[in-house]
């Protein structure tokens, strides 16, 4: 593996904090050299030597998969970053309020090039702790960025009682159970916490999937929700190729993220799998330990999962 | 494999110029060639000398020879374009502040030259002298512009399509060519007969001149990031293939015509195409860092160098075609003489 640029994705609604953040890992980080991605100059400026405004362009692939949409200006912006001599240790795209995250996400999965020189690091989506509710009940968007996160920090704790912290956290447990969860109040987090997670490797993450969450739980009439499912029996490739395309093409505009580790037969190496919506990709990562119960799991995030037809359909890939 | 490099070794000066290559040209005299670099300075050579100006912070993004004769344009993530004579010395023609210049193009004439450059949405457009003309406005970020051959119109691509503007025109509408996706680079025929541009599904896209019929190029297995029309106009070269792919333009073509496949490697694929200025003959540098040039009429194939020095990111002939420059991405430039010798 060549070594690939860490690439961190920062979301959350206007408000929420996250230039705040974003210049509070930039200090932090001293001595590392991050290049910023941002797309419009807010009341804050960002304090870094190197800024590049971008304007959030995003089309439509003509590949057959209707919901593949991509960030163009971010493919032109790494490429044009790649072309310097002096060599960044890691990218940090931070969206607009509104931004849909599947497209930048989408990005990392379908442009060779990009591809060939950096990583999806982590989605990182910073949630404003008092107003959260209000906002996901006006906009669709505050719940694509936590179903789409890898990390979300809760920020401007300052302002709630310990009683609307619990509900805000149920609430976005009930979208997104997979998410590691920071508190913060002004963006206060262990920078080490959100960069240089892999999250996108996958296998520590699933494998602190707490079991004890995984019935059913979605109190809140939320669409959005998350389920894992996990199998002991080894599976065979194909038929679970054959499954995760069909679930995937049919109902992938519903599927927000989908993230796996995979016990193959006859396979000593896990299979890490991940698609973003339509959009899968996989890999063999570290092998599994001698000691290790070889459970494949997989985790959905979308809307109106049916779990006990998921359910059937993993089980059936057993070889 | 040291045969493949008998042409470099024995016709070529060669020079390591410690840090990756974006792109080469020559002025339009041929007198010289610059390298743009990652490190932000241009390399000029007379294939003797070589000489080192710091042009740019950050990176040089785009190079072109200036529209008089000896000189070269460059932009660079600093926002800025500037003019570059070969003793060294640079003018600003324009600054942009954060945002980057992306392309360069220049049209040469004694009495009416024109410069134009790509910053985000816009193409901005400069007589000869550096003076401001207009700027043209996209719908999205524009990723290549191109003059015709008699500098009365420019093209632009962009998302969902190309804009041809005039260039003498005061219009604030172009013609729109549409095509749904993302349009990432392109060209105009030399006899105004059609314009076409590359796309980020792997495929080419084309559209008649004056009609707009459109024309499919596909079946790439990698992204065409060069490509150009020969002298004639006959022939269409696009890099993307482990071939040279050349799709013809007469005859109908290229609609309903297959293409013809020159040169074909090992496995490794065309990053850079540059079609000579006189004859039906194009350069072409691969992924590994090998040269070829092909002769379209007689089908014969003339190694330059062979692999091994990083990926092709520069390739460029001279104005009479008497010399090649190549560059690749780990640094690794020459200029090889193709003139008769004894």
């Amino acid at each position: 593996m060549p070594d690939l640029i860490p690439v961190t994705i920062l979301t959350g609604y206007l408000g929420a904090g996250k230039t705040t953040l974003l210049n509070r890992i930039l200090t932090e980080q001293h001595g590392k050299k991050y290049a910023v991605i941002i797309n419009e100059f807010g009341e804050l400026g960002v304090d870094n030597d190197l800024v590049v405004d971008s304007d959030e362009e995003v089309f439509e692939m003509n590949n057959g998969c209707i919901c593949c949409t991509v960030r163009g200006d971010l493919i032109r912006i790494i490429g044009g970053l790649m072309k310097r001599a002096q060599k960044f240790d890691g990218i940090i795209v931070e969206t607009t309020g509104l931004a849909n995250p599947a497209p930048v996400a989408q990005t990392f999965f379908v442009d060779e090039d990009v591809k060939a020189k950096t990583r999806l690091d982590a989605i990182v989506t910073v949630v404003d702790a008092k107003h959260l509710l209000a906002r996901l009940d006006d906009s669709p968007e505050a719940a694509d960025q936590i179903a789409f996160a890898d990390v979300i920090v809760l920020n401007k704790l300052d302002l709630v009682t310990p009683e609307e912290l619990a509900s805000v956290e149920a609430r976005i447990r009930s979208i997104n159970r997979y998410a590691e969860i920071h508190h913060a109040t002004r963006g206060n987090v262990d920078v080490t916490k959100l960069l240089g997670l892999n999250a996108f490797d996958l296998g520590r993450v699933l494998e602190s999937v707490p079991d004890f969450l995984d019935e059913d739980s979605h109190t809140h009439n939320e669409h959005l929700n998350s389920i894992s499912l996990s199998l002991d029996a080894p599976l065979d490739p194909e038929k679970f190729n054959i499954w995760i395309g069909h679930i995937l093409q049919t109902q992938g505009q519903d599927i927000l993220r989908t993230k796996g580790i995979l016990s193959y037969k006859n396979e000593d190496r896990r299979f890490a799998f991940q698609a973003v919506h339509m959009i899968a990709d996989g890999d063999f990562v570290a092998p599994w330990n001698a000691t290790d119960k070889r459970t494949s799991r997989i985790v959905f995030i979308g809307r109106d999962l049916n779990r006990p037809q998921l359910r059937r359909g993993f089980e059936s890939c057993a070889a | 494999m040291n045969d493949l490099d008998a042409l470099l070794n024995a016709r070529g000066v060669s020079e390591n110029l410690g840090a990756n290559i974006i792109t080469g040209v020559f002025n339009r005299l041929g007198s010289h060639a610059a390298f743009a670099l990652g490190d932000g300075s241009l390399r000029l050579s007379d294939g003797k000398g070589w000489s080192r100006i710091n042009a740019h912070e950050g990176a040089v993004l785009a190079l072109a020879p200036d529209s008089t004769v000896s000189g070269f344009l460059s932009g660079g993530d600093d926002g800025k374009l500037q003019r570059v004579s070969i003793e060294g010395s640079l003018t600003e023609i324009a600054s942009f502040g954060m945002k980057w210049v992306d392309n360069i193009a220049s049209f040469a004439h004694p009495k009416s030259g024109l410069l134009a450059c790509s910053v985000g949405k816009f193409v901005h457009l400069f007589n000869a002298d550096g003076s401001k003309l207009r700027s043209l406005a996209h719908p999205s970020t524009v990723s290549g512009i191109a003059f015709d051959a008699k500098g009365k119109r420019i093209a632009a691509s962009h998302y969902n399509g190309a804009s041809l503007w005039f260039t003498a025109s005061t219009s604030e509408t172009p013609r729109f060519f549409e095509w749904k996706g993302s349009h990432l680079g392109i060209a105009i025929h030399p006899l105004g007969e059609a314009i076409v541009t590359s796309m980020q599904e792997n495929a080419l896209h084309g559209w008649t001149l004056p009609d707009g019929k459109h024309m499919r190029m596909s079946g790439y297995p990698s992204k065409t990031e060069s490509f150009g029309f020969t002298k004639s106009g006959k022939w269409l070269a696009t890099g993307g293939a482990d071939a040279i792919v050349l799709w013809p333009f007469f005859g109908g073509g290229p609609m309903g015509k297959p293409a013809v496949e020159l040169g074909m490697s090992d496995g490794a694929f065309i990053k850079r195409i540059a079609c000579h200025p006189e004859f039906e003959v194009v350069a072409a540098g691969f992924d590994d860092g090998s040269v070829i040039v092909a002769d379209i009429v007689k089908e014969k194939i003339l190694p330059v160098c062979g692999p091994g020095r990083g990926a092709i990111t520069a390739l460029a002939w001279n104005a009479s075609g008497s010399h090649l420059a190549l560059g690749t991405e780990s640094g690794f430039a020459a200029l090889v003489d193709f003139s008769r010798q004894g």
